[in-house]
């Protein structure tokens, strides 16, 4: 059964709309970051989200956490609709950027306190202390951290930090958005082996958005692919990454940059970036898809594709 | 003939604990419409490195403590005075940070806000600068630019952001763009453009690029040279094909052990053990000899080893390891 289900999402945000633009009756534009997304996460998988910058991918995991109203469709959570942050906090987040998602002026220990507080209102000030060195420990941090402020930890030790203050509450799902995107090349690798190993040892599912496909190929169980707010693909990791069937999954792939390549050798992906204002009735990525016909023209449903997975593209089998 | 010559650069930060030398003895040249990269693993002084050319400390209590930074046609920034060095910023050379919105003024829609960078250094009407913004947006492939002009940066994601960013930085057609870590928010289509046009901008104008990333694909796909630092020091340097294929020095070969590319599912990635030294009191001798796992006795006493060519190794392609042999060790 699926722990933490999408069905239908969509957000939409206004674009300004200036007296100018009501004087002269335009109509009022509107920018889809998600239109219907449709997915389950299963309990204990490791479930990526991988699409380009602008595509929903942050918009669907606020969503999912319950940090932003969605304008359609709803998300459940162990079977029932989930209405805001869940209260018991079994639904976490970890964000991209560990500077600014730090308060700068609490001390590690005193942030950490907070959120143990707010969950656990039965827990004394001892028990609260002890549960912040454990969640230290559990991120491989060294106790002095507590009582440290931000700035004066690395980035590494600030993500961590963040993934620490995430799990304070005892977390059943973890989404987490791009969190190794700002990492060197070996505190990258010290922390997936901790997400890895928190999914192992302590069942922990998540959710990990990212635009690196080799992160996403060596940790992900499924992945889900994203385009102009809708699933284009999904399937096993394996099986997307040994054979994409959409024609934007393989584009992507093909963009992964390889160390030992000439430079000339990278594969260009056609055409414009999205436009996620575009009104394009059929396939939405058929203006950068070399296969692009007319039957392309026709709006495009995820269909289930044997073996696995699904594609939202006609003419992939 | 360089356009940028640093000669043994040295940065520091005053702290409450002490003096951090974060660069402590950096040299790199960078010619004309070459992509130079710089690599490690953070807090190693990369971004210190860069910053110290403009001295772009951000308010940060840092100096620049030693050696030249050589900008052909205008002389040594380093010695140079505040009020000379404004003109050179933005004109002769652009920054691109890390985090776009910190170069972002959030109550300020985009549009004028490139305009504004346009005026402040150029004759041109508000109407000209507008057009010019627009035609900006444009090039760095921002999709309906004419609605995007009206946005405050919260309403764009962050890859749009950082477009921006990067559209301000070309405005004034720079001779150096210093770029810290400008495609870390992007994903991999885009990262892809933004690079491309990067590389368009420097062969076809003759623009330069440092670029600063902590990801070796970036580094392999559009730079010409690199430079990997470690703890305040340069210890690889060379042409990109050269160092990536060839890494000869421990740590290099270290940092491209640790990424996922390499390693097999179900396996643990292979960080480098430990953390980098602090640089308030650096260990002696190589500064990667407490993790490095081919140190020798000898590794860790006497000065910090310099950087010199290997027999065998191609020209230019230089390293700081005292072992006149490195063996291959899976780290
Ligand atoms: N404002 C400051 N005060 C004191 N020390 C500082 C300050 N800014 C940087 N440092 C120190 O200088 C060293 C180099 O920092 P720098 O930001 O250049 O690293 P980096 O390689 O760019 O890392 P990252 O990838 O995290 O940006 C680090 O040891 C850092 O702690
Ligand atoms: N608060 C907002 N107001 C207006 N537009 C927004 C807002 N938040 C996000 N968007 C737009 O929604 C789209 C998707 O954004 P986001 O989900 O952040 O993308 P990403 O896939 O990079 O995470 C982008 O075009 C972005 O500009
Ligand atoms: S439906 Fe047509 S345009 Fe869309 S992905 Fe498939 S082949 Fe390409
Ligand atoms: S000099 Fe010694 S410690 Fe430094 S990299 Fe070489 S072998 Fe390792
Ligand atoms: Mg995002
Ligand atoms: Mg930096």
């Amino acid at each position: 059964m699926s722990l933490l289900e999408f069905r239908g999402v969509a957000r939409r945000f206004p674009v300004r709309h200036g007296l100018l633009d009501r004087l002269a009756r335009r109509d009022r534009v509107w920018l889809h970051a998600v239109r219907g997304v449709d997915l389950s996460v299963a309990r204990g998988e490791i479930l990526g989200i991988v699409g380009e910058s602008g595509c929903g991918k942050s918009t669907l995991a606020r969503i999912g956490v319950g940090l932003q109203p969605a304008n359609a469709g709803s998300v459940r959570f162990h079977g029932a609709a989930l209405d805001g942050p869940d209260p018991a906090g079994r639904i976490q987040m970890v964000f991209q950027d560990p500077y600014s998602s730090l308060d700068p002026r609490m001390t590690i220990g005193a942030q950490l306190d907070e959120v143990i507080a707010r969950y656990r209102a039965g827990l004394g000030r001892a028990g609260r202390r002890a549960l912040v060195a454990q969640m230290l420990d559990e991120v491989g941090l060294p106790q002095e951290v507590a009582a440290k402020f931000p700035h004066a930890l690395s980035g590494g030790q600030r993500q961590r930090v963040s993934i620490a203050r995430a799990l304070c509450s005892g977390p059943e799902v973890l989404l987490a958005d791009e969190p190794v995107s700002a990492l060197d090349a070996s505190v990258q690798a010290q922390i997936i082996n901790l997400l890895r190993r928190l999914n192992r040892d302590k069942g922990l599912t998540i959710v990990f958005i990212s635009h690196d496909m080799n992160v996403v190929r060596y940790l992900c169980d499924r992945v889900a692919v994203m385009y102009l707010g809708e699933i284009v693909e999904l399937d096993d990791s394996a099986r997307l990454f040994a054979a994409p069937r959409h024609p934007y999954t393989r584009a992507l792939i093909e963009a992964v940059p390889d160390l030992h390549a000439p430079r000339e050798a990278v594969a260009a992906i056609h055409g414009e970036i999205p436009d996620p204002f575009a009104v394009v009735e059929g396939c939405r990525f058929a203006p950068r898809c070399p296969l692009a016909e007319a039957g392309c023209a026709r709006p495009q449903a995820l269909r289930p594709l044997p073996p696995s997975g699904a594609v939202r593209c006609d003419k992939a089998c | 003939m360089s356009l940028l010559s640093i000669r043994n650069l040295r940065t520091e930060f005053s702290g409450p604990a002490g003096i951090v030398r974060a660069v402590d003895g950096v040299s790199l040249d960078v010619a004309p419409g070459e992509i130079f990269g710089i690599v490690g693993e953070s807090g190693c002084g990369k971004s210190a490195t860069c910053r110290s050319i403009l001295r772009l400390f951000g308010g940060a209590p840092a100096r620049v403590a030693g050696g030249q930074i050589l900008l052909d046609g205008v002389g040594d920034l380093a010695a140079m005075p505040e009020r000379a060095l404004a003109q050179v910023r933005g004109r002769e050379v652009a920054f691109i940070f890390q985090d776009p919105l910190t170069a972002l003024n959030p109550t300020m829609r985009i549009g004028r806000q490139i305009a504004e960078v346009i005026l402040r250094h150029r004759k041109v009407s508000r109407a000209e600068a507008r057009q010019a913004a627009l035609g900006l947006l444009r090039d760095v492939h921002v999709t309906s630019p004419e609605r995007r002009l009206d946005a405050y940066p919260h309403e764009l994601s962050g890859g749009l952001r950082q477009r921006v960013v990067i559209a301000m930085a070309l405005a004034l057609r720079p001779r150096l763009i210093i770029a810290d870590e400008p495609t870390t928010a992007l994903d991999v289509t885009v990262q892809d453009q933004i690079l491309r046009l990067l590389r368009e901008r420097c062969d076809s104008t003759g623009t330069a690029i440092i670029l600063i990333t902590h990801d070796l694909g970036v580094v392999s796909q559009v730079c010409d040279r690199m430079a990997v630092m470690y703890a305040g020091r340069i210890v690889e340097t060379g042409a990109v094909r050269e160092v990536l294929d060839h890494p000869s020095h421990p740590y290099t070969r270290a940092l491209l052990a640790a990424l996922p590319g390499q390693a097999s599912r179900g396996r643990d990635l292979v960080p480098i053990e430990g953390s980098p030294p602090g640089l308030i009191a650096p260990p002696p001798g190589c500064r990667f000899a407490p993790r490095c796992r081919l140190a020798r006795e000898d590794c860790g006493s006497g000065p910090a080893p310099g950087l010199l060519p290997r027999p065998g190794t191609a020209p230019g392609h230089l390293d700081a390891c005292i072992l006149s042999e490195v063996p291959d060790v899976a780290s």
